[in-house]
């Protein structure tokens, strides 16, 4: 008797969902990317760009910030996982990135307005602090200074906010990686044994670890490049205006009443996709070099001499260490914390002139403003469950349906979104809007914030989904259980904390797009990220305080939620296993 | 295929070739284990016995080749999916779920009916194995020994016809193995439960008449 095995499965089936899936996102990212690409198709488009005096030095802008903020979240996050992988803190650190992660960018923005502006707090608190020693020289401070330090003509306050908000971003990303449990079990494992050989633990993080995590984070890096260069609503708010970074101009352009400058914004936004891909070439090739001429023969140089010989230095050195790190983590967290506390103080500040350290009155007149657009708030949450549910639908569908080989063809086209200036992928989405007839309606906000979201989420779960032990589902289907039940029976109980955080991810994504939702929205829609942009250049100190506060409010709510969610099970006392010690031992 | 009025109790399995893409694995294994015995395969890794163990409870890699019929109790088993073989499954790490309690993990594998009666079996299976006190316990605080025990209960309640041992003991002290050994074997003589053991340790061995060495395809079945 001789019979090929071929029990029956789902496959079949699940390869045509698949395929369904792969069609109902690809096709609307082709379509956009068409419709940006025909956008920008004329020659005038481009002569207009070429000739236009603003292009270079805004170009310039672009760079030297994205770059500059790049380059320091880089090392930031690199320096803060290096000095807390493994630590004690290690753990707490984890625990706050979520909630730094929820702050849309431009509600942060806003907050660092509130709190750097000549007449914001810091500059109040300062003067006054230094009122006994600057008094005698009659530098007494009864205006606000002159001086541009929110929107400064070098942009460094739009470094400053970015760097600040992406090196949560890398450090998450880098801590997705680290914490699945195969990888911190054996990255912990030739940690201990690095340092039996007789490196420190720093040198052993250096030659052991971050070679191995580093290039995971390569992808989040060119995600945050690409976010950096491309910016639109933070540049906004904190961004020099004389030049300003050439994606808002585009997004300036785009908006035009005129069809030759909306074209030209078109190609602006394919000339920064285009600097973008030879700044990451570029630095592709740096790495590349630096990795080959200086880390490699680091990795393989053995151990530095005696610890024993020179211990005192050896402690010494850990201290300062030690020192270091605490002094940025508290100095990060001290920035959050201070944007924060700023934005919830200015929203109920009513009159404050300009030298006072306190408000002379207090109001909640911004919040009950606030309360009272109900429109604006509906619309908001609506779109940002609408949207986060779909994607993680889309996500979980496809990590569930796909074969594994597709997943990995798929995923640099899943991660593609986040590699292109925002502004570009807008134009395409609001072509692909007008082209489907859904432009200025709920669908079409709804379609564009989920596409939007769908790369984060994607983000979120591809860590647990593919370090989930693929032994459960056997022994799980030797115990009668078919692969429906095993799904909602054991894998997504299982997997219920990376579930809930990427629904967390999409409403933040959802609720902090401000691009898509003015522009496929033509305007009709108000969120509350539009309406804090909208009021940020504006006299409303407390109106513009409160939607910034509620646009991080609505979030972090979220994201308090999935950490309930994810809350560990409550087992019953120990009482049980004490007893049972006691009677059989072993 | 089953010319006989009464079927042969046991697991029997004809294997023609097992191949990865790349080679040939196996080729012309042909094994009958009687309903209550203990048949082990021996082999260094690479030779093909956890391929082997997956094509009998049906969970190869997509890429594989097998051409085999597996046949228990006079049942075909090879045709059907995974969760209706009743092939039961004991490794090296229990894999016990951690999102349920020690009882969950038992009622998992317990057949659908009342309630009541259900869980009545699985606290009779833990107190079985001597652990009727971690019952509402987090699996993870168990020791090692303990969780496979825990382990054993919830193969042993599915009622599986053939159980699948991969090297079930290798991560236990030499005390601990030998009594967890006894246990399992025990329960397999008990309920006539056909049972293949694959191993790279001969200390393993359950029974040296019913022996295949893989990489020198005897067989002695």
């Amino acid at each position: 008797m001789s019979a090929t095995t071929s029990p029956k499965t789902f496959a079949p089936q699940l390869h045509y969902a698949a395929l369904a899936l792969a069609l109902a996102v690809g096709l609307p990212w082709a379509w956009s990317l068409t419709g940006a690409l025909l956008a920008a198709g004329s020659a005038t488009a481009w002569s207009g760009l070429a000739t236009d005096v603003q292009t270079p030095p805004a170009l310039w802008m672009a760079v030297w910030t994205g770059m500059a903020a790049t380059a320091l979240a880089w090392v930031g996050a690199a320096w803060l996982l290096a000095a807390h992988f493994g630590s004690r803190r290690w753990t707490s650190l984890l625990q706050r990135l979520p909630a730094m992660l929820a702050v849309p960018h431009a509600a942060f923005a806003i907050g660092a307005v509130v709190l750097l502006a000549p007449s914001g707090v810091l500059v109040r608190w300062g003067a006054a602090a230094l009122a006994p020693l600057a008094g005698p020289l009659g530098l007494v401070l009864d205006t606000p200074p002159a001086w541009r330090s929110t929107q400064d003509p070098w942009g460094l306050g739009l470094i400053a906010v970015l760097v600040l908000k992406e090196v949560v971003f890398l450090l998450w990303a880098g801590a997705a990686h680290l914490q699945r449990p195969d990888v911190a079990h054996r990255l912990g494992l030739e940690l201990r044994l690095a340092q039996t050989l007789g490196y420190n633990a720093a040198d052993a993080w250096w030659r052991v670890a971050w070679p191995q995590l580093q290039p995971r984070m390569l992808a989040p890096l060119v995600a945050v490049l690409a976010y950096s260069i491309g910016v639109v609503d933070v540049a906004l708010v904190i961004g020099p205006t004389t030049p300003a970074p050439l994606a808002v101009l585009a997004w300036q352009w785009l908006q035009d009443a005129d069809p030759a400058i909306n074209a030209q914004g078109a190609a602006a936004a394919w000339l920064l996709a285009a600097v973008l891909a030879v700044v990451v070439a570029l630095g592709a090739g740096a790495q590349r070099l630096l990795t080959a001429l200086w880390s490699r023969p680091r990795w393989s140089r053995g151990p530095r001499p005696g610890p024993v010989a020179n211990q005192h230095a050896a402690v010494h050195q850990t201290k300062i260490r030690q020192l270091g790190a605490y002094t940025a983590r508290a100095g990060w967290h001290g920035a959050y914390f201070a944007v924060l506390a700023a934005l919830a103080w200015a929203s109920v500040a009513s009159l404050w002139p300009f030298p006072d350290l306190w408000p002379q009155a207090w109001s909640l007149d911004a919040w009950d403003q606030v309360a009272r657009s109900s429109g604006t708030l509906g619309t908001t949450v609506w779109l940002g469950l609408a949207s986060a549910s779909a994607a993680v639908l889309w996500c979980v569908a496809w990590f569930e349906c796909a074969p594994t080989r597709w997943q990995q063809r798929a995923w640099g086209l899943v991660y593609l979104p986040l590699a292109l200036p925002a502004v570009l992928w807008t134009l395409g989405l609001h072509r692909l809007a007008l082209d489907w007839g859904i432009d200025a309606s709920a669908w079409g906000l709804w379609l564009a914030h989920s596409l939007c979201a769908l790369p984060y989420v994607a983000l979120v779960l591809h860590g647990p989904y593919s370090g989930f032990d693929p032994r459960l589902r056997t022994l799980a289907a030797t115990l009668s259980c078919g692969p429906w039940p095993f799904v909602w029976r054991v894998k997504w109980p299982l997997l219920r904390g990376a579930l809930a955080a990427a629904f967390a991810v999409g409403f933040a994504v959802s609720v902090a797009q401000y691009l898509p939702t003015l522009y496929v929205g033509a305007g009709r829609y108000s969120t509350v990220g539009t309406e804090a942009l909208a009021l940020s250049g504006g006299g409303q100190r407390s109106l513009m305080a409160a939607y910034a506060a509620l646009l991080w409010l609505l979030p972090a709510a979220v994201f308090g939620l999935a950490t309930w969610v994810a809350r560990p099970r409550q087992w019953a006392t120990p009482r049980h296993n004490i007893d049972g010690l006691a009677a059989q031992g072993h | 295929m089953d010319h006989s009025a009464t079927p042969f109790l046991g697991l029997q399995l004809s294997l023609q070739r097992l191949q990865t893409p790349a080679s040939t694995l196996l080729s012309d294994l042909h094994l009958s284990v009687p309903a209550g015995c203990v048949h082990t395969i021996m082999g260094s890794s690479g030779s093909g016995k956890s391929s082997l163990l997956a094509a009998i409870c049906g969970t190869l890699e997509p890429g594989m080749r097998c051409e085999a019929t597996v046949h228990v109790n006079g049942r075909r088993l090879d045709t059907l999916p995974t969760h209706q073989r009743a092939v039961g499954l004991l490794l090296q790490d229990d894999l016990l779920f951690a999102h349920l309690s020690v009882l969950e993990n038992l009622l998992f594998a317990v057949r659908p009916g009342p309630m009541a009666q259900r869980r009545q079996q699985a606290l009779e299976a833990l107190a079985d194995v001597e652990l009727a006190a971690y019952a509402q316990a987090n699996p993870a605080t168990l020791s090692g020994g303990q969780r496979a025990r825990v382990a054993l209960a919830r193969a042993l309640l599915a009622r599986p016809v053939a159980i699948l041992l991969d090297e079930p003991f290798s991560k236990l002290d030499t005390a601990l193995r030998q009594r967890m050994r006894e246990q399992v074997f025990g329960a397999i003589a008990q309920r006539r439960i056909a049972a293949i053991l694959v191993t790279h340790d001969p200390a393993d061995i359950a029974d040296p008449a019913r022996l295949t060495v893989l990489g020198r395809q005897s067989d002695h079945a």
